[in-house]
């Protein structure tokens, strides 16, 4: 297995080394679309649930209940067979015969996203919540706009108390990638498993994906970390 | 506009791989405790490469999808020769005690931290008070340390179990016919993707809120015991 | 109405008050906070506004820059009518971008300070003037450093809040008032916060904006700030002005028999 391995890792006609990297770096940019999509669904949630409609704020509940108590399997599955159902009925009555598909890339974007917005829902929802409202009177107080107080006020308070918790939220998006395999998505996982499938070295593969979302996470997580003590600064004493 | 019928047929078809469901999560989840108790108390030992390996053990759990886990141990395993020829083998090539094994290291990594976390978090001054009155070694522990964290570890923990819950689903990419499994079948064969995942997602949510209603009452109980106590 | 007492503020007291109000009433459901004030404050008046914790004091000066939106009633800044229309029950803002004006003009210090706690000092005082009066950052960086180094706080131009005192905290927030240019100062019970060894160094901060002849309205329980410092003393209780003058009459007791009664019961405590 060892006089092979290098072969087989490396970067050269025989070697995985290649379609490793790239799967990779289609792990990473699956995993920032999700999580930057979340944080679209993510505001819109918290803004639904803090608003004062009680409809609104039902609606921003049922989000967060369902998305984030069904397993994430089965909304990738949502994405996959319901959006190829929407799109081949669309199609099918446009008069463009034949069965059509997202491609898996856009499908566990959205999946993700869902998800992880469903999560950063509670982030900026509690985020929001710390807020010192004399702080935000104040702002009212000398003559700031509601936009203007959301934009210089609001928004970057909330950011900071939110940052420890989205980090861990964006550790998960990136694991929740691997479920991608399952629609044929190749990324690190489903790579790793090409690999192990032709070479029958499983146990090297999987050990070397294993690897390589663990530098990734602990990567980010620094950058993450250094991001939040810097952020955090003004609240040390 | 629903198609009740079919709904119906649906459920009763998933609800036959409940029994299943269940079962990896309550396997796993008590396995993964065991487990757990044995990475943490490794993680506080005076024994370094102890500590090492328990720190390992969590990071790698943690770190890495559970995914890959199942498909490291799944695929993995079969690889190691001396394994394929203990007696331990004619478990180890079965999907379902792939899944039990995967689901409770993954949880025995997250719940180690949870245990270590509201050990921690135990205030000094109780365990100086017991301390006071000539505790120490184990009856410290089991009279105060434990108890005290115990009740500070729970709530964290009933989230961790209602994870497991949802993390069983993935025991149906390795073949197995929980719900999920059975769900995915039903969505293969009939591309009523919405109802299928309306009536599956419903079951979970049943579960999940029946398992945090289930820690809520435990949870009231022992703050019932504190308050009493302490009164 | 009684006029501005001290001789410079007096030559500057225009014909329009700074501050009018008519008939103000402020109510919370069932509950009627403020039942019908007049009140008048000229340009260079120091003006106290004394009472019991509920006897309305802060809601009355919340409602001057509109943080509380009055129930009922008139209010004119600076000679300018507050647009406020009545819907049903309630006066609600006819015209934002006006109350957003007004209220750089009368700016308010708090109780607790309300400093941003993401900004440094020096970003607390450029903010508004920056984003809300829109001025040039030059102009404004160097009224801020000017205001810092008034209010002794230039050293601690980069540090945030978190990392002052409570009593240099109160001054960035006067600073931060005074870098608006306003025309008014609202005071919310400025010192209440503070520990009593930090209570001097904010109220000299004020004694000195009051000797320049800035027009001051202060809610406050410095009884003795009060009476030594305010050309007026305006006296509410139970939601009404129950007594106004000059604090030399009204502390000298025998005007109002309630005032009395306040001030006798306060230095009881």
């Amino acid at each position: 297995m060892t006089s092979g391995m290098f072969e087989l890792l490396g970067f050269g006609p025989q070697g995985w080394g290649l379609p490793l990297l790239k799967a990779a770096g289609v792990t990473i940019a699956a995993a920032l679309c999700g999580f930057l999509l979340g944080s679209i669904f993510g505001i819109g949630g918290a803004t639904l649930k803090l608003a004062r409609p009680r409809a609104l704020r039902l609606i921003g509940q049922a989000y967060t209940t369902v998305f984030r108590g069904v397993p994430e399997i089965l909304v990738v599955y949502l994405f996959y067979f319901g959006g190829s159902v929407i799109l081949t009925t669309l199609m099918n009555t446009g008069g463009f015969p034949g069965f059509y598909s997202l491609p898996s890339f856009v499908i566990g974007v959205l999946a993700i996203g869902i998800v992880s917005g469903a999560y950063q829902t509670e982030a900026y929802r509690s985020a929001y919540l710390r807020l010192d409202r004399g702080q935000i009177e104040a702002g009212t107080a000398c003559g700031m706009s509601k936009l203007l107080l959301l934009r210089r006020i609001v928004a970057p308070q909330t950011l900071r108390f939110a940052l420890p918790a989205l980090g861990n939220i964006w550790q998960s998006a990136l694991k929740e990638t691997s479920l991608l395999s399952v629609i044929g998505l190749t990324e690190l996982l489903r790579q790793a498993g090409t690999a192990a499938g032709s070479t029958r070295q499983p146990l090297l593969f999987y050990a070397i994906a294993a690897a390589v979302f663990l530098v990734i996470g602990r990567a980010t997580g620094a950058g993450l970390n250094r991001m939040e003590s810097h952020l955090a600064k003004p609240w040390r004493r | 506009m629903l198609d009740w019928p079919f709904l119906t047929d649906v459920l009763g078809q998933l609800l036959s791989g409940l029994p299943l469901t269940l079962q990896l999560a309550a396997l796993s989840l008590s396995i993964g405790f065991a487990l757990a108790v044995f990475v943490a108390g490794a993680a506080g030992s005076a024994f370094a490469p102890l500590r090492w390996a328990a720190k390992a053990h969590v990071e790698l759990f943690r770190g890495t999808p559970l995914l890959l886990q199942i498909f490291l141990i799944y695929y993995g395993l079969g690889q190691i020769a001396p394994l394929r020829h203990s007696a331990l083998w004619p478990f180890l090539r079965e999907p379902y005690w792939c899944a039990i094994l995967a689901l409770a290291l993954n949880t025995s990594a997250y719940t180690a931290e949870i245990i270590r976390g509201a050990i921690q978090a135990v205030p000094a001054h109780e365990i100086e008070a017991g301390r006071a009155c000539g505790m120490s070694g184990l009856l410290l522990r089991r009279r105060i340390i434990w108890p005290i964290a115990l009740r500070q570890g729970l709530a964290v923990y009933g989230s961790e179990a209602i994870l497991m819950i949802k993390a069983t689903s993935l025991a149906s990419i390795i073949t197995l016919t929980e719900l999920t499994g059975i769900a995915h079948k039903l969505i293969s064969s009939t591309y009523r993707i919405f109802e299928i995942f309306i009536v599956t997602g419903a079951i979970y949510l049943a579960l999940t809120f029946l398992m945090s209603a289930a820690f809520a009452l435990l949870e009231r109980q022992l703050q019932a015991h504190h308050a009493h106590r302490r009164a | 109405m009684a006029s501005a007492s001290r001789p410079a503020a007096a030559d500057n007291a225009s014909t329009v008050p700074a501050i009018a109000v008519d008939g103000l009433h402020k109510r919370y459901g069932a509950i009627e906070v403020l039942k019908g004030i007049d009140f008048r404050a000229h340009e260079g008046e120091v003006i106290s506004i004394l009472g019991a914790s509920g006897s309305g004091k802060s809601t009355f000066l919340r409602c001057l820059n509109l943080l509380e939106l009055p129930s009922a009633g008139r209010l004119q800044i600076f000679g300018e009518q507050v647009d406020l229309r009545q819907s049903g029950d309630a006066l609600h803002i006819g015209n934002r971008r006006q109350v957003d004006r007004l209220r750089t003009q009368v700016a308010m210090v708090f109780q607790n300070f309300c400093l941003w706690s993401h900004m440094t000092v020096l970003e607390n005082l450029m903010e508004a003037p920056i984003h809300v009066q829109r001025r040039g950052r030059g102009e404004v960086r160097e009224e801020a450093e000017a205001m810092l180094r008034r209010v002794g706080l230039i050293d601690r131009a980069k540090a945030y809040p978190a990392q002052l005192s409570g009593g240099q905290q109160q001054r960035a927030a006067i600073a931060r008032a005074l870098v608006m240019k306003p025309r008014g100062l609202l005071f919310d019970e400025p010192t209440s916060a503070l520990d009593p060894e930090l209570v001097g160094e904010v109220l000299k901060v004020m004694r000195d904006l009051a000797a320049e002849g800035r027009t001051m309205l202060i809610v406050t329980h410095e009884m003795a700030f009060a009476r030594d410092v305010s050309s007026r003393i305006v006296f509410l209780e139970q939601g009404r002005i129950k007594a106004e003058g000059l604090p030399l009459d009204l502390f000298r007791g025998g005007v109002n028999e309630r005032f009395d009664q306040f001030i006798s019961r306060f230095n009881q405590a």
